[in-house]
């Protein structure tokens, strides 16, 4: 196990804001915290880095327990949501900064900057300064000038947060890429469940200081332990009492049904169709399915229906 | 059309009302300090008791400068980065000595560095002598000028935030180098706002220094103290114009080099997005 934390807790003002988390982390995976703001993953992260120091135990890295350890010598890499570039350095100097701290030879800082800058596809601004970038080229500096100093933990704090739609897409994809390439353990803190299911390997679901629930993305969305990380991973609806998936239940005809009802309401999303029904128990469920499903369905709102559970295959 | 001449109003309005506080006076005093020629205005501005007058003041301001900087970032790091009890009433204890008049800071010193005070008498008693000495003049400027640098690096710190020093840590460096290679940069500006103004005020200073120097000519005579003495006591007005006309030239030359290195920065680095 790469990283595991035991026990750990922090408090504030003797509210708890982390609270007593047990978690292990494995060896090069790419694990996703991830929970609604408040939830303490922030505070979980720092923690691991040195940045917070916890109130309660301990944290092991690779089998070295750090929890007394400087930041500084943990050997971590750490990036910010808001990418915290040392603005006076250009891009090469900041990328370089962790190695000229260690005292390497000039000539082999010269050769690993410019190894990382062509990594993060900033070779042509290795010269600009981070207010001659965007986002996106910040971020992917913040990530070379943590990846110099060749981490045993690589941690991203909200990496994406601060960017627009299209550049946060893209830059997922390439960090799930470059972990595939480079394989440094590393951990991601996150409020949205889409980045986490994309990118992550594995998940760990925070809620007020601790861990609903940990494991693999389909693992999580398929058997949700609780109904909070049921509702955070994915949409839900409730069909005779029970949460369930929208687009676990099925529409048929009246005869075959198991409940009867009418369709209430159509919102049609590009590929996916949103149906809501009104039962004869008054309960009001939607149903998600796609366009092709809802044409060949071919309900109108009024249409009588009856719905039940697909048939897990 | 009536666009243009509402901006042109203001600009007027503008310019007029700097021209009667600012304009006008210190135009005068550059007529009046060159009145009688170049060579009365050397001869005013070389004689023994002006001289000595600038030299203690450029001395007072070589100690009062730095040692102010040096614990105005102290201070502004400490106030920014630790949350403590009392840090906020800190804040404003720094702000007393501009707050309030320079007389009252300078009467407050005498209280508590004189024979009257126990302090002032416990100090005598080891023969340390604070009142009329350079020392004393020292410390009255120190005073008076303390808040300006804690209060321009205070919020620069405040909104840089702590992020780049974190990311520093991770990076292996220590607090030294934190300090000298990320923060220090980060604040440069308004170290240099901060250190722009104590200058200012510490050359400037004439109140709270007038009090506890004693006005001992040629010994403890500021520069704003020997003009007030030439103009007041002496009726030297030319004397007076003329030391009046070196002491704003240093001031507004430190506000020219400091301006046109911000501007040099600007052009260097495109600004900040």
């Amino acid at each position: 196990m790469s990283i595991s934390l035991s026990h750990l807790t922090k408090r504030y003002a003797s509210v708890a804001v982390v609270d007593d988390v047990t978690v292990e982390i494995p060896e090069g995976s790419l694990t996703a915290i991830l929970g609604p703001s408040g939830s303490g993953k922030s505070t979980l992260l720092k923690m691991i880095a040195g940045l917070e120091m916890p109130d309660e135990g301990r944290v092991v890295i690779e089998g070295d327990d750090v929890t007394d350890v400087d930041p500084r010598f943990r050997d971590i890499g750490f990036c910010f949501q808001h990418y915290a570039p040392f603005r006076h350095m250009n891009v090469a100097k900041n990328i370089g900064f962790g190695l000229r701290v260690r005292k390497q030879p000039k000539a082999v800082i010269a050769a690993k900057v410019s190894e990382l800058v062509e990594l993060v596809k900033l070779d042509n601004k290795a010269l600009s300064y981070p207010s001659q970038l965007s986002g996106g080229e910040r971020q992917r500096m913040a990530l070379a000038r943590a990846l110099a100093i060749e981490p045993r933990v690589l941690l991203l704090d909200e990496p994406f947060g601060a960017l627009d739609a299209i550049v946060r897409t893209e830059l997922r994809h390439w960090v799930k890429e470059l972990h595939r390439q480079i394989k440094v353990t590393t951990i991601l803190v996150t409020h949205d469940q889409d980045e986490a299911m994309e990118v992550a390997d594995q998940l760990l679901i925070m809620h007020s200081g601790t861990i609903e629930q940990a494991g693999n993305p389909s693992e999580l969305y398929d058997a949700p332990a609780t109904d909070f990380v049921h509702g955070f991973l994915g949409p839900t609806t409730v069909f005779k009492g029970v949460v369930v998936r929208p687009h676990d239940l099925e529409i048929v005809s009246p005869s075959s049904g198991v409940m009867e009802g009418v369709v209430t309401s159509i919102m049609e999303l590009g590929f996916e169709v949103q149906v809501t029904l009104t039962l004869s128990d008054g309960s009001m469920p939607w149903v998600q399915m796609s366009r092709n499903e809802f044409r060949s369905l071919g309900v109108a709102p009024g249409a009588p229906i009856a719905v039940r559970e697909r048939v897990a295959l | 059309m009536k666009h243009t001449s509402r901006k042109w109003s203001l600009r007027i309005v503008v310019i007029g009302y700097l021209g009667l506080l600012v304009g006008l006076p210190v135009g005068f005093l550059l007529i009046h300090a060159f009145n009688h020629g170049l060579v009365a205005f050397w001869r005013e501005v070389t004689k023994p008791n002006a001289v000595a007058a600038l030299k203690l003041s450029v001395e007072v301001a070589l100690v009062a400068v730095p040692v102010n900087t040096v614990v105005g970032i102290l201070a502004a790091l400490i106030l920014a980065r630790r949350k403590f009890f009392g840090s906020r009433a800190l804040i404003v204890a720094f702000d007393i000595p501009v707050a309030v008049s320079p007389i009252i800071m300078g009467v407050a010193l005498v209280l508590a560095y004189s024979k009257i005070g126990w302090f002032g008498q416990w100090l005598g008693d080891y023969g340390i002598r604070i009142l009329f000495t350079p020392v004393g003049i020292v410390m009255a400027t120190m005073a008076v000028s303390l808040p300006y640098v804690v209060r321009s690096v205070l919020p620069v710190l405040v909104e840089i935030g702590k992020d780049q020093e974190h990311a520093a840590r991770t990076l292996g460096a220590g607090s030294f180098r934190i300090f000298w290679q990320v923060t220090l940069p980060a604040i440069r500006w308004g170290v240099l706002y901060g250190v722009t103004l104590t200058i200012a005020r510490t050359l400037g200073e004439f109140g709270a220094v007038l009090v506890v120097s004693g006005d001992i000519t040629a010994k403890t005579q500021t520069l704003p103290i020997y003009i007030f003495a030439a103009w007041d006591q002496n009726f030297d007005s030319l004397g007076a114009f003329a030391g009046a006309f070196v002491l704003a030239s240093i001031s507004v030359v430190a506000l020219i080099i400091l301006s046109s290195l911000r501007a040099r920065e600007r052009k260097l680095h495109v600004d900040l997005a």
